[in-house]
């Protein structure tokens, strides 16, 4: 069942309260922000309308010349003595805004104020008239900054939703296109849209999308992290299982191919429902560059993945257990360097990845100018400087940063980070077993990825359980001439076979 | 559950064993900065039964040591270097070539090869050596200089070796897999030559490949001639490239053999009975220098070139097979080469191998081309240049102008 839109009734006050100036009043009272004032209707002093809205919701401009002059004017409501009629003018158009509502209760009206409306208050007959003036003050539309686009649409979703599903809707101008909104947040009443395309989009999970976003109970969704863990299947998993993405391009493309978005008031990003672990293999360039190179560039990131999880546990494995797999030539120079180095290999590897991931959270909450000297600094002391005081071997420096660098290539940074933690496991199980740890932790990692589910659909498909076709469509990008299908497990309406 | 979680993160320390010999749960640790990389080993017969000397390193830029030790079993001096208190512990598993003295050799190889089979340590794919005249330590003694480890010249030999022609390291693999196979096994011999020093830091002595030994587990059968060595290779396929002189008229050709493609086939008579084997080699070659001189642009001179060569190597191959044959092993493995040819006739031939190999009839023919000779007879046209060709039109039309 779900939770349509309805504005709450503010605290300590009864939601169906009727609607008074003084009932009003009290529930903003305090409130810095909150304007109430008197207006003469056609500017007759014996007809008197309160008129209350909240400073900067709404746009103050708006109000004078849409609601005030129009309602101040006398010609306009010359002979109408009747309140009732006066109210039936406005809902009728006399004002110039294009949504007027007519409220009685005092939450509906209260929670209309809270959403940028204005309202005229008619205490005789209990009653509000409440208009649509939202302020622009908004930030707007620009290109994405944390997923850069090289050739591709640049308007990145920002802050205002309305803003958001309009990008949206240009994209995808579809009748079927259905952005059902819901309530989040018990205090702060965060607005949140889902977007499908119906008929095509799984019912099933559309279904179960709605389900989990109607049970959200924070008191408001005011970061990623509150939408995200609310709606995936197995929170505890470091594992990103709902993609989020600031370009809308790709929330887009996503929709087409039968996935739910979620739209957060106040959040520059979308959601997208199910999240497999190949969509976070790939960027929306895929789709901008030639077919082979796409594919090349896909196949580099798989490469990067098994590099950044495994060359620090692999160096670890070798260097201490294994060291027969090493060449003689590559052997005698690592045996030389270590002679200086008075610390083991496991505390050696251990200290460097723990200055990598200092270095890089520091590099990050810097910023931006004095996060790059933080990034140069770092490199030259944990790099060439540890190296000539003997602190590491050259050895360790560059696997550690060959992992390091290999991470970056994730399209996705809460799956680089993800991998960065598995990363710490991997080199724990290499330092208690050598190969046969990376093999143990290697199999715990896929169990756990196996075992996951993202809205009902399999996190490894289509390497677990899929067919062989579809096996190559997630590690290939293929012509666009070709004939596309569909990842089978969203069973999408049409069959998972794309029209062209 | 409480519990749990704190005493799995303690057993997760204790994991983290790798700070400290003591708590390792995996024997295999060894700390990198005492390693002593053992590259070569030698052993010799010496009383109670061997002599063992591995060469290690301790690094790129340290000086190679040898450490030695005598036992009753090479398995029993083995351990007894591994007691000695180096200060470093020697690991054999990048030794990369095991020479072994004459006398060794003479009885004892089967315990040599049983003891790389059985140490997991040592690799399969150690080169063995016989060293002639002299002890396998004091070749490879003889061979280190002061900036110049004997492992480097013995593995510039193994590089080498096969690239001039005058031999190949066979490895304890394919030693092993032969002796399994023929009952013989082909390994490659070499001597110390004392001559005059390429550069300063270099040893007293330089190593040279001698020629195959022919051996059994418990014997040697005999050593082969470097033609027989050279005629062994090709019917074995490890040959890479040689030089060959070749007399041609007045002048001595020196050929640079390049590509042979060996082809066995077996002859069967209508009984079913082998009547002989058919051996075809196809060799390219090239003209490394010429002392003398002949006009190699000449036919009837491009032919005799091919035909000398034909011969020379005719005579190597030939000289191989009529060795074994004498000797009564099959060291070229032809009964080998001829069943994968044709495994159903030769499983039926009514004689045994062993009866029928020494008076088997062979004919070899051998088929010389002489590549690359440089002599343009035909050139290709080269497009736009010719008369009236595009070129010739636009330089006339800029000339015009």
């Amino acid at each position: 069942m779900l939770r349509e839109k309805k504005p709450p009734a503010p605290p300590d006050i009864a939601g169906d309260a009727p609607v008074t100036a003084a009932a009003v009043e009290a529930v903003f009272d305090g409130c810095y922000d909150f304007e109430s004032r008197e207006l003469h209707i056609g500017g007759d002093v014996g007809r008197k309308v309160r008129l209350c809205f909240i400073d900067g919701l709404v746009s103050g401009s708006d109000v004078a010349e849409q609601v005030i002059k129009p309602l101040t004017d006398p010609e306009r409501f010359a002979g109408v003595t009747d309140v009732k009629a006066v109210i039936a003018m406005l809902l009728g158009g006399s004002v110039y805004v294009y949504t007027a509502k007519s409220r009685t209760k005092l939450g509906e009206m209260a929670g209309d104020l809270l959403n940028g409306f204005c309202a005229l208050i008619f205490d005789a007959e209990r009653t509000a008239v409440t208009f649509e003036v939202k302020s622009q003050q908004r930030r707007s539309v620009e290109a994405p900054k944390e997923e850069k686009v090289v050739k591709g649409a640049k308007d990145a979703f920002v802050e205002t939703m309305k803003t958001n599903t309009t990008l949206v809707r240009r994209k995808l101008r579809n009748a079927h296109l259905k952005i059902r909104e819901f309530n989040l947040g018990e205090r702060a009443d965060t607005a949140a849209t889902l977007v499908y395309i119906e008929g095509f989009t799984n019912e099933g999970i559309v279904a179960e999308a709605s389900r989990r976003l109607s049970k959200i109970k924070v008191e408001g969704a005011l970061t990623s992290a509150v939408i995200e863990e609310n709606i995936v299947d197995n929170p505890r998993s470091p594992f990103p299982q709902v993609i989020s993405t600031e370009r809308s391009d790709k929330f887009c493309m996503n929709i087409l191919e039968g996935r739910v978005g979620i739209l957060v008031d106040g959040l520059p990003l979308g959601f997208l429902a199910p999240g497999t672990f190949s969509q976070f293999m790939k960027v929306p360039e895929d789709h901008s560059s030639h077919f082979l190179v796409a594919s090349t560039l896909t196949l580099l990131r798989y490469f990067s993945v098994a590099l950044t999880l495994l060359a620090p546990a692999f160096y670890v494995a070798v260097a201490m257990y294994h060291q027969e797999m090493i060449p003689t030539r590559l052997m005698q120079s690592m045996i030389e360097a270590k002679q200086q180095v008075p610390f083991p290999t496991a505390v050696e590897v251990l200290m460097m990845l723990l200055a990598f991931e200092i270095l890089q959270e520091a590099g990050i909450r810097m910023p931006s100018p004095i996060g790059e000297t933080v990034s140069i600094i770092g490199a030259l002391i944990v790099g060439q400087s540890a190296v000539e005081a003997s602190v590491v071997s050259p050895v360790v420096v560059v696997v550690i940063a060959l992992a390091g660098i290999a991470g970056y290539t994730m399209p996705n940074q809460d799956m680089g980070a993800a991998l960065r933690l598995c990363r710490f496991l991997l080199v724990a199980a290499a330092i208690a077993l050598g190969m046969f740890g990376i093999a143990l932790g290697c199999a715990a990692l896929l169990y756990h990825l196996a075992s996951l589910e993202s809205f009902g659909v399999p996190y490894m498909t289509p390497f677990a359980g899929g067919e062989g076709r579809h096996f190559s469509r997630a590690l290939l990008r293929h012509s666009m001439t070709d004939k596309r299908d569909r990842d089978p497990e969203l069973k999408t309406g049409d069959g998972g076979e794309a029209k062209l | 559950m409480r519990k749990r979680v704190p005493a799995l993160g303690l057993a997760l320390c204790l994991l983290l064993s790798g700070c400290s010999r003591g708590l390792t749960i995996f024997s295999n640790y060894r700390r990198l900065e005492s390693i002593e990389l053992v590259r070569t080993v030698t052993v010799d017969t010496a009383e109670p039964g061997v002599s063992v000397a591995i060469y290690g390193t301790a690094g790129e830029k340290q000086e190679a040591r040898m450490y030695e030790k005598e036992g009753t079993s090479i398995g029993i001096a083995m351990n007894e270097l591994t007691l000695m208190p180096l200060g470093r512990e020697a690991i054999l598993s990048h030794t990369e070539n095991m020479l072994i003295g004459s006398d060794l050799a003479e009885d004892r190889l089967d315990e040599v090869l049983d003891y790389v089979e059985r140490f997991s340590e040592m690799r399969l794919d150690t080169g063995l050596l016989v060293v002639l005249d002299s002890t396998a330590r004091e070749l490879v003694s003889g061979l280190a200089g002061e900036e110049t480890p004997a492992s480097d010249v013995i593995a510039g030999l193994s590089e080498n070796i096969d690239r001039v022609g005058k031999g190949y390291i066979f490895s304890c693999r394919e030693i092993v897999s032969s002796l399994a196979q023929n009952g013989v096994a082909l390994v490659q011999c070499v001597r110390g030559v004392k001559e005059e020093k390429l550069f300063e830091k270099r040893g007293e002595m330089n190593i040279e490949p001698a020629g195959f030994a022919v051996m059994r587990p418990d014997t040697v059968v005999g050593y082969l001639t470097e033609e027989e060595t050279l005629g062994s290779m090709l019917l074995l396929g490890r040959y890479r490239s040689r030089n060959l002189d070749v007399p041609v008229e007045n002048a001595v050709l020196t050929m640079s053999v390049d590509l042979v493609t060996p082809e066995v086939k077996p002859v069967f008579a209508h009984d079913g009975s082998l009547e002989k084997v058919d051996i075809r080699l196809k060799l390219s070659s090239n003209l490394v220098s010429m002392e003398g001189l002949v006009d190699i642009r000449r036919e009837d001179v491009r032919e005799k070139v091919e035909e000398g060569l034909s011969g020379i190597v005719e005579s190597a191959v030939s000289a191989a097979v009529r060795r074994g044959q004498e000797m009564g092993v099959d060291f070229l493995d032809l009964r080998g080469i001829l069943s994968r040819r044709e495994p159903i006739k030769m499983e039926d031939i009514p004689e045994k191998w062993e009866d029928v190999f020494p008076a088997l009839p062979v004919e070899i023919r051998v088929e010389s081309v002489f590549s690359r000779t440089y002599d343009i007879i035909d050139p290709p046209e080269i497009s736009g240049r010719e008369e009236g060709g595009p070129w010739k039109k636009l330089i006339g039309s800029l000339t015009d102008n």
